[in-house]
């Protein structure tokens, strides 16, 4: 229990596109707010993984590696 | 053969109902939602015969000379060791299958204190006997009485709410996604439809430690997720695999370290008092049993 998490980049759901470059966890890239917030709950739905918002119209998903 | 005397029965008699009372009385007072089952508490009970068994023939066999016998009931006793890590791997063994886990220093604490109401059992059993013995039977059921009363005050530990003061707080979004329970922040919620729920139907306490020993109590992470267990299985925990933002949550008033704690939870049963007492009723962690803490944390209070 002691041992604190290691969260892992899993994926990244933005509006702006420019804002988000390289790395490792796929980019989705959706139209609205509306469309990034049902992207972001799909994905954490189905892969368990934790949703940050990073107020810049990004979205993070990340997921914990035990 | 060897005994000609008839067996005086009733030193036995008595140690063996002190005995097996004491284990009785522990198993029913037991907050840990461990035995929950007809068959854990059905083994507990073998185990609590055997044991009061031991403690109350000892002396009986001794006096009648019968050191076999004596032998074979301290090398029975050995066999208590093993309760121990029984109960720690059925508990491990559970983690993985609940959704809201006990921790490591909660399983540990459960099985310490399930060994050790053996080795109690039998000790009660054996003084009971040994007071039966020396003063014939009133005073040993006045005695054994007296025992198990000690015991049992000897033998409960301390309680979170003992050290730790509870308040009931609001939940509240900052900066938009920002989780609050009063004025601990405890996690992003980045979706907008959990953030809804933790408003409309989410539970939240603040815990202030009443003195050093609380604080040193609270800062121990196995501690904080025995109380998050304890809160979880007393009021339901709306979650399942694939909701990871909606697991109840204790955490320390970070990065302000003020030694208050605060505690989320999206409850199935929407009562509060009902949480606050199982909070209240956690039991304090062996492993918290570290010295008291003096310095960042009093000394912020001033600053």
């Amino acid at each position: 229990m002691a041992d604190a998490p290691t969260p892992v980049m899993f994926a990244i759901v933005t509006t702006k596109r420019e804002a988000v470059s390289g790395g490792m966890a796929p980019i989705f890239i959706a139209e609205d707010d509306q469309e990034r917030e049902r992207i972001a709950m799909w994905l954490s739905r189905i892969t368990n993984a934790i949703v940050h918002d990073l107020h810049n119209g990004t979205l993070i998903l990340t997921v914990n590696q035990s | 053969m060897s005994s000609s005397a008839p067996i005086d029965w009733t030193p036995m008699i008595v140690g063996f109902t002190a005995g097996f009372l004491s284990r009785l009385i522990s198993l029913k007072s037991g907050r840990t939602h461990y035995p929950g089952y007809p068959s854990g508490y059905i083994s507990q009970l073998a185990l609590a015969v055997i044991s009061a068994m031991i403690g109350s023939s000892i002396l009986t066999s001794l006096l009648s000379k019968e050191f076999t016998a004596a032998t074979f009931l301290t090398l029975a006793a050995t066999q208590f060791r093993d309760v121990r890590n029984t109960e720690r791997k059925t508990l491990e063994q559970e983690e993985h299958l609940i959704l809201v886990s006990r921790g490591a220093g909660y399983i540990e604490g459960i099985a310490i204190t399930y060994e050790a109401r053996n080795y109690l059992s039998m000790l009660v059993a054996l003084l009971g006997s040994a007071l039966t013995l020396i003063g014939g039977l009133v005073v040993g059921i006045i005695g054994s009485v007296i025992v198990l009363a000690i015991a049992e005050i000897f033998m409960s530990g301390k309680h979170v709410g003992d050290l730790i003061d509870v308040q009931p707080a609001k939940i509240s979004f900052d900066k938009g996604t920002l989780l609050y329970a009063g004025d601990v922040m405890m996690m992003e919620v980045g979706l907008p439809h959990s953030r809804e729920r933790y408003e409309k139907e989410g539970l939240a306490v603040v815990l202030t430690p009443k003195n050093e020993r609380g604080q040193a109590v609270l800062w121990n992470v196995s501690q904080r997720q025995a109380i998050t267990y304890e809160a979880a299985s007393a009021v339901g925990a709306q979650k399942d695999i694939g909701y990871p933002e909606q697991s109840p949550l204790c955490r320390m008033e970070m990065p302000a370290g003020t030694g208050k704690a605060g505690l989320s939870i999206l409850p199935v049963d929407h009562n509060m008092s009902k949480l606050i007492q199982a909070i209240k009723n956690t039991p304090v962690l062996e492993s918290d049993k570290w010295s008291k803490m003096t310095s960042p944390v009093i000394n912020r209070k001033e600053m």
